[in-house]
Formats: structure tokens, sequence, C-alpha cells
């Protein structure tokens, strides 16, 4: 190791150089990129939903990144188009995941619209999806043995309502639905746009 | 040895001269070599050896013999008085009740038998029977031009007789220059003089225990009435346009027509019925159906002078329900 | 590394052991060399997929079976042809003719409010009375391709020349916004053009608004099963993978809700709704469904192949036994009751998985497995093409009692 100096350099200028190329370039190439048409700010609810997202962890299982259907059958699926780069510009920070445990969220707003449905979902996932291995998020509702008024008493099928009482959903559960319902990107995405646009040509393969 | 060593260190560059001389000679061997290698690579990939879209192995010439001809496609139709005559017989045969209303006296279209526009092989394509005539017909015992075939079809199939005009298309109308020139361009490139693959409907052998209409019942209630109605008087949609075609009945062919000879409906459905599912009855079923529907009563038959019994003795022959009793009703009499 | 130049007599006692370079071999550098080449091609390459991604969006942008700068008569072929026919004569006893028609040869504004708000009741027509059912296609065309479309019918079959401008259509757009289909001819033209009184009165159709129990499922649901519409959407409009059930026959929508039940059609969140249904209430929701008009929300968004689509839909694939959509949906993709669902406006994400759940097994309810050999005869690419193109038809117009169960 008697050259370490040259050895040290080139190591550093190949750092050097990826930085440039996969950060900083990027950085600039959407730092001043306006948000697509059509899409809103998210409101206060949203927000504080988006801070429950965060922090149940909702990204170790759910990507928010549809893919080209040159990849994968997402918009098939219904997870919607490929998103671009200027569908995140609310996004602070973005929550695209890498893993896909669960389905992706981009557009759980669009195909799953009902608060009711979500919330029993959240409550209980099994109560829909026998086989599902998402973690229910029971303490975000609480039981009551009747409900009050403005209380939204969460829509259970019978084997898992409990025994005697309603289950009503805390602040937090009505903000993360809040925040899932508002994850809508069905809007055109403008012609030019940075994504990922896939390798075959249309109509392949045949 | 070492003698030899100090010699060529002398005579020559240094080892470290010699190897980097070396190395850029192998650099310019390497890049032109890689150049080389890609080019013929990338070649090798756009002629297809490498490809899997390549084109299939040669067939065999006997297999080839048995693929049905290949009619062209719609857009292929040209420009021009040609072309406009072209497609207004194709307008003619799709939607025949619209396109030649004077002359069709039933809800029915050339297109409800003659599968894909006269294109499906198996379902009396017309690019087959644009090669195929004029021949002898022994259904009335001399030479039929292709307009006399088509006016058989307009007599029969289409039950012209119900139709405004009270009859088939006169001699030289313009409906039958349309629909030959539909036929003659389906039939762009097809061979002459030979039996083509795919022509006509095929003939089924006729099953050991014969055909009954009493076993085809549950045949069209499981496999036709989803879409031909349990009554067997087609379905329309909301606007009131039909959309699958009455099987018998005062809107169906008549008892002239091809199809209502049992063993020519036996090989119609057994190739392309239910819609899609193309033989996936048995032979059998296909017959048990046929019967089962040729069985009903419908239009009667414009050639009927006299009675039903000389009708049926003159032009009845084969595999036909006229004349005879079932379910205790003389078929013939016509729906009305 | 300090090089060893050998002594001039014997080798020194203090040798170091070196190797000479092993070269690399000849071949695998070039090897390395083609492969390099083919990265940078590959790079080069794939920005052809970029601009072909990017015509794609530009056409999905578009939105339209054809070009949007279309003129009239290539909107008339793609748009009225398969109803009204080619020769504008329309379909007797079924569609009114616009050829001749009183109709179109009056203020222009009378074909706009028929194209903006299209007609559910009777109207007549010259001597002929039609059952009418007209899609709008308010939410289809824009302004511009209504008044391009307007003056190209109206100058070919009532030879009145003089061009429609587009306000006309933005005006009439924002008066009639929200209303629902004209109530037959007698609405029509009392309010647009009273020369064409008398019409027939509509028949007694079944009204959209259902007994309260009914509506109290559509929109608040019950402990145990979701409100209707908070998927559906308040008109059963969809979205995405949420079918768009407006209009579909109630026979069909309450066998399917039987589906859910048996599990002949999988899919859980129906089948928690259903589960929850007596098979009164699951009739109710299809007859209050099947009544209900609601313009198309859907649009071509899977990046389909829309001439593929409007082949496969209109004409099939026989070469790979794919008969056309219309030859059992209806010629206008409107469905035929009881047992074949309308297809025209519905959101592509569900056509397209509908098609894929056929093959897979998860719906298996089509009568004599009609749908399962189709779909799978049908390629990624070509479920795409024909999912876009269905999203690009008007909506299904509301089915009169009439049509229900023929």
């Amino acid at each position: 190791m008697n050259r370490i100096l040259p050895l040290g350099a080139i190591a550093l200028g190949i750092l050097a150089f990826a930085t440039l190329m996969l950060v900083i370039a990027p950085a600039i190439q959407i730092k001043r990129m306006a948000p697509t048409p059509g899409l809103e700010d998210y409101s206060a609810q949203e927000l504080r939903g988006r801070e429950q997202y965060v922090a149940q962890g909702c990204v170790y299982c759910h990507s928010q990144q549809p893919r080209s259907s040159d990849q994968a059958p997402d918009a098939e699926r219904g997870w919607g188009r490929a998103s671009v780069a200027s569908d995140y510009v609310y996004d602070r920070p973005h929550q695209l995941g890498t893993m896909r445990t669960g389905p992706d969220l981009f557009n759980v707003g669009t195909r799953l619209p009902s608060r009711d449905w979500h919330l029993t979902h959240l409550y209980q996932p099994r109560a829909i999806f026998a086989w599902s291995i998402m973690p229910g998020y029971p303490y975000l509702f609480e039981r009551k043995s009747r409900a009050e008024p403005g209380d939204v008493v969460v829509s259970l099928p019978e084997e898992h309502r409990p025994a005697n009482g309603v289950v009503v959903a805390k602040p937090a559960a009505l903000d993360l639905v809040a925040y899932l319902r508002g994850l809508d990107h069905s809007y055109p995405a403008p012609t030019r746009a940075v994504r990922d646009d896939g390798y075959s040509e249309r109509g392949e393969p045949r | 040895m070492i003698e030899d060593d100090r010699l060529r260190a002398e005579a020559h560059d240094s080892p470290r001269q010699e190897a980097a001389g070396r190395g850029v000679r192998r650099g310019v061997v390497a890049l032109g070599g890689g150049a080389a290698l890609f080019v013929l690579a990338s070649a090798a990939f756009d002629l297809g050896w490498l490809s899997d879209r390549g084109e299939p192995a040669e067939q065999g010439a006997a297999q080839q013999a048995m693929q049905p001809f290949l009619p062209p496609e719609g857009h292929t139709i040209p420009e021009g008085p040609a072309g406009d005559a072209i497609k207004r017989g194709e307008a003619i045969f799709m939607n025949t009740r619209i396109n030649a209303n004077d002359f069709v006296g039933n809800d029915l279209s050339c297109s409800n038998c003659h599968l894909d526009g006269g294109r499906r092989a198996d379902s009396a394509p017309m690019w087959a029977a644009w090669v195929s005539y004029p021949a002898y017909r022994k259904k009335n015992k001399q030479i039929n031009t292709m307009e006399d075939r088509i006016k058989g079809c307009f007599t029969y199939s289409m039950n012209a007789q119900n139709s405004p005009t009270g009859g088939p298309p006169p001699a030289g109308h313009d409906v039958y220059k349309d629909l030959q020139t539909y036929m003659h361009w389906l039939a762009t490139g097809a061979p002459t003089g030979t039996k083509m693959v795919g022509a006509g409907y095929p003939e089924l052998d006729k099953p050991d225990g014969g055909y009954d209409p009493a076993r085809g019942k549950p045949v069209y209630d499981a496999k036709c009435a989803a879409c031909h109605g349990a009554d067997g008087q087609g379905q329309r949609d909301l606007n009131g346009r039909l959309v699958f075609p009455p099987l018998w009945g005062p809107d169906s062919y008549n008892w002239g027509a091809g199809m209502a000879r049992v063993n020519t409906a036996a090989g119609f459905i057994k190739a392309n019925m239910p819609l899609g599912q193309g033989n996936s009855l048995t032979d059998q079923q296909a017959w048990d159906a046929a019967a089962f529907i040729d069985s009903q009563e419908r239009p009667r038959d414009p050639r009927q002078k006299g009675s039903i019994a000389d009708n049926a003795k003159a032009n009845h022959g084969g595999d036909s329900y006229y004349g005879k009793v079932v379910g205790g009703r003389l078929l013939g009499a016509g729906a009305r | 590394m300090t090089e060893k130049i050998p002594g001039p007599s014997w080798p020194s006692e203090a040798f170091e052991p070196y190797e000479t370079m092993r070269p690399i071999p000849l071949g695998v550098l070039m090897i390395a060399v083609a492969l390099a080449l083919w990265g940078g091609v590959l790079l080069f390459d794939n920005s052809e997929a970029v601009a072909i991604g990017q015509a794609e969006r530009a056409e999905v942008l578009a939105d339209q079976p054809v070009r949007s700068d279309a003129d009239g008569a290539t909107l008339f072929a793609a748009r009225c042809a398969t109803c009204h026919q080619p020769n504008g004569s329309g379909v007797s006893g079924a569609i009114p003719p616009l050829a001749g028609s009183p109709f179109l040869a009056g203020r222009p504004e009378v074909p706009i409010a028929i194209l903006l708000r299209g007609i559910d009741g009777p109207i007549r027509v010259g001597n002929a009375v039609y059952d009418g059912h007209m899609p709008s296609f308010a939410s289809v065309l824009s302004d511009e391709e209504i008044a391009r479309l307007v003056s190209h019918v109206r100058e070919r079959f009532a030879a009145r020349p003089e061009p429609v401008a587009p306000v006309i259509v933005a005006r009439l757009r924002s008066e009639l916004a929200g209303r629902p289909a004209w109530r037959g001819g007698q609405e029509l033209a009392g309010r647009m053009a009273p020369e064409l009184v008398p019409q027939p009165s509509p028949a007694l159709t079944g009204s959209s608004k259902a007994d309260p129990a009914t509506m109290r499922l559509v929109t608040e649901g019950r402990n145990g099963s979701w409100a209707c519409a908070s998927c559906h959407g308040a008109l059963g409009q969809g979205s995405e993978t949420v079918p768009r059930i407006a209009g579909l026959p109630a026979a069909y929508i309450a066998r399917q809700l039987d589906s859910y039940v048996s599990g002949s059609r999988r899919n859980e969140s129906m089948a928690v709704v259903a589960r929850s249904l007596t098979r009164q209430e699951r009739v109710a929701l299809g007859d209050y469904y099947a009544l209900l008009r609601a313009p198309s929300t859907a649009h071509p968004s899977l990046g389909g192949d829309i001439d593929r689509g409007r082949k496969l839909v209109l004409e099939g694939d026989w070469d790979r036994d794919i008969p056309a959509c219309v030859s059992c949906h209806g010629p206008s993709a409107f469905g035929v009751a009881p047992g074949f669902p309308g297809l025209a406006a519905q959101h592509p994400a569900y056509t397209a998985s509908q098609l894929t759940a056929w093959i897979s097994g998860e719906r298996d309810n089509a009568r004599q497995k009609l749908m399962n050999g189709i779909a799978r005869s049908l390629d990624d690419a070509d479920r795409r093409a024909v999912a876009d193109y269905l999203a690009t038809l008007p909506p299904v117009p509301a089915a009169a009692t009439k049509g229900e169960g023929r």
C-alpha cells in the first residue's frame, strides 16, 4: 500500500463523480419543477395524516410509485399511471418506498375512496381480507359503550364487532384516512416529464 | 542463460518499454476486435439469428397447404370507385337489413352465418365461394352464377318474400354488384379450380345414434339460450337493435334456406358455436342442437306451390324436418 | 515494486520473487470492449423509448379515439356511424335517420342540445317513432369537436352548409350543465324546436329514486357494510378499479352481488357488502343503478393502442378466435339485458382487471365461461388496448324499464 495517495484520490474522485451524477445533477433537474397540473397541496388534516403515515411506518410495506406498463402491470392493478417527478413536489420527504409487501398507495384515494372502508380496514384488515398480513391499528380507535354526537363509528362485520358497545375512530385514524383518500394522482401526466419510460416499444411484446 | 538475458536487454528496449509497446498494440487489437464483435453481434440480432422474434422455422409444405387462405385486411381496401363498391358491399354484408332493406324479410345479416365479414374459414367464407362459381347446383338443377347464388341467399336465408319489395333484388341490381365486388376483393390471390381449405361448413359424419330434437333441447338450453334466448328469438339492445339473431320463428331464415337442413346447421354449429368457442361441442351435440333448432316452425318455403307434402317431395330430401310431424305439428306451414 | 536488473554474473542472493504481468487474454478484452459499446448503444437506444413514452402520454392526454383536431367527417365516422350508419340512414325501428331529419334542418342549437344531453324517451322523426336511447356526448367531446361535428352533419344531411361556431356549443353547455337526458322528443321539441311538435309523450319509465331503505344502503351503508356511493360515487360512476355501475342491466348487477357471496367472483370488499344484503336488497340495488345515468368519467389511462382496441371491440381478431366485443355486448357496447353488461365508458383499469380475473379464475361467473377463453386469447397489450378504447365511448344511457328483461 505504498500508493495510497493516488488510490485515495481516485476513490474520492469516483465518489464525487457518482454524487454529482446521481445526487446533484438530478437535484438541479427537479428542483425548480412545478407541480403537475391537477396536483393539489395537502390540507392541514391530510398533513397530520401524513405524519401518521410516517409514524406508523407504512412506507416499510407500501410504495408510492406506480411503474410503467412495460415494467409492471401497475396500471391494470388500478394503481394508476407511472408517476412522474412533479407528482411529488408537495411530498417532503417523499414516501416513495421500496417494498411492496402491500399494494402501492399512490392512487389509493382513487380506487378506494370510501372513508368507512379505510376505517374498517385499519382497525382490522382481516375483517375484509381473511388472508391479509397487514397489522391492525386498534390503538388508533377506541371502544365506547355508545357513540356520542360527532363520533365516527367503524362499520364492522358481525364477527369482528365488540360484544357490546361500538368502535369509534380517534382523530389520528381520521387524519390518516384523510391522507389516504387524498392520494389521488389520476390526473394526466404532462407529456414532457421526468419519468421512467420503460424499455419496450408500445405494443410489444406481441 | 544470463548471457542471453543481457543480450536481449541490450538489443531491445527495456522490458518496461517493451511491455508498454505491447500494451498499445493489444489495446488497438482489443478495441478493433471488440468493435467488430459488437457489429457482428448486432447484425446477427437484427437479422434474427439471435432473436426469438425471428421468423418461425419453415413449415412443411404439406402443413402449409392445410392452412386456410388469408383474405386481405380491411385497411387495404383501395381508394376510388372500386374501393367504394367494396365498402358498400361490406356494409350490406355486415348489416344486410339496414343496407339492403328492400330485399330483406327478416332480421338477419349475411355476417350472422358467414362470420368475421365472410373471412372466417369453416363458416362458408366468401373467398372460397368466389372461386367456386359459376357452378351447377342440385338445388335448382342448373348452372348458377355468383349473382344467382346471392339471389338464393336473399330468397331463402333473408326470407325476401317478406321484404318490402316481396322478393330478392332484380337481376343486375347494385346490391349484387357491390356484394360481388366485396367478395372478389376478399378472394384477392385465391386460387381457382381447387377446393380450398376451410370452404363452406365442415361436413360432419352423422352420429351412429342419429340426431334427435329432444336430445338437442338440453344442449340448446345450456349452450345457445344465453345469447339466442330460450325462445330462440335472439336478443336486442336497449335501442331495439338486433344483437343475437333469431334462430326460428317469423324473423329467421325460411324453410328453403340451407341452414334449415340439419346437416348444414350441424356443421356450422360444430365449427363456430358458441361464438368464440368453436369446436367445443361434440359432433353428437352439434347434430342434436341443429335438429332442435331446425325442427321449429319458420317462414314458409317460397318454392311451395301446392301442398307441403308435394314441396317436401320435390325440394326437401335428406336431413330436413320440412313436411314432417314433430310434437304433433306438421312443419312447413310457415311461422307468422 | 522496485525493479531488479539482473546482475552482471550471478543472481543476487537477496532475490525478491516477482511476477511478470500476466496479460489479460485478448478475447476477454474484446468482449469487454463489445459490452461497453453495447451499454453505450443501449443508453442511446433508451432515448427512443423515452420519446415513445412521451408520444404515448401525448396521445393519452388527447384522450380521444380520433385526434382532437379531426374534421367533422372523421368525428362522424368514429362517433355516429355505428348507430346512425355511415350514410345517415339510421336503423329502421331502432335508430332514427339523420338524412333528411327535421331536427337537423332547423337551428343548429337543436342537434347540439341533443349531443350534449342525449335522449331517453320516444321521439318522432318524420313519420316514424323511435324508442330513443342516445348517449350524452358532453363528457367525451369538446366544444370545438361538437361544433365541427354538427357543422358536418347539417351540411351533409340537411343541406345547411353554414358552419357552427364553438361559442354556441359553449353557451348551451353551460346552460344545460347538470341536466339529465331529454325525456324524448316531447321535452326536446317543446324547449328547442316548437315546429316539430307534436311528439310522442314519454313512456312511464321507472324513476331513479328508489325506496328510502335502498337509498340508505346507497348513501349511508349500515353497520357491517359500507355505502355503495362511498366507493362507486354518487352517480355510480366509479373510478379506476371501482367499476362504473350506472346503467348496467339490473339483473346483471344482482347476479354479480350473488356471485360475490357464492365465491364465483372474488372480491373481498364486495363480498363483505354482498353478504350483508338480502336477496331483495340486491335486486333493489340493481334496479336503482340500472336506471341511473352518469356522465363518463373514464379516460384511456393504460397506454393501450386505441386503433388496435377499436379493431378488437368492433371486429374482433378471428385469427386468435376472439369475437368482436360488440357481437355480444351490443353494437354500441351498451350491453344486452339481462346477461351482457354495457362496456362503454367503463374505467380502463377495471376492464383490464376483469379480463385478467377471467384468466386467473378470480372471476368465473360468466355464462358458459364465454369470457374465460376470450380473455385468455388477449395478451397484455390487447387488454390495455381494449380497455382504453372502451373508455372513449359515450356512457350507457339509462335503460328504460321496457328494455329490461327482454
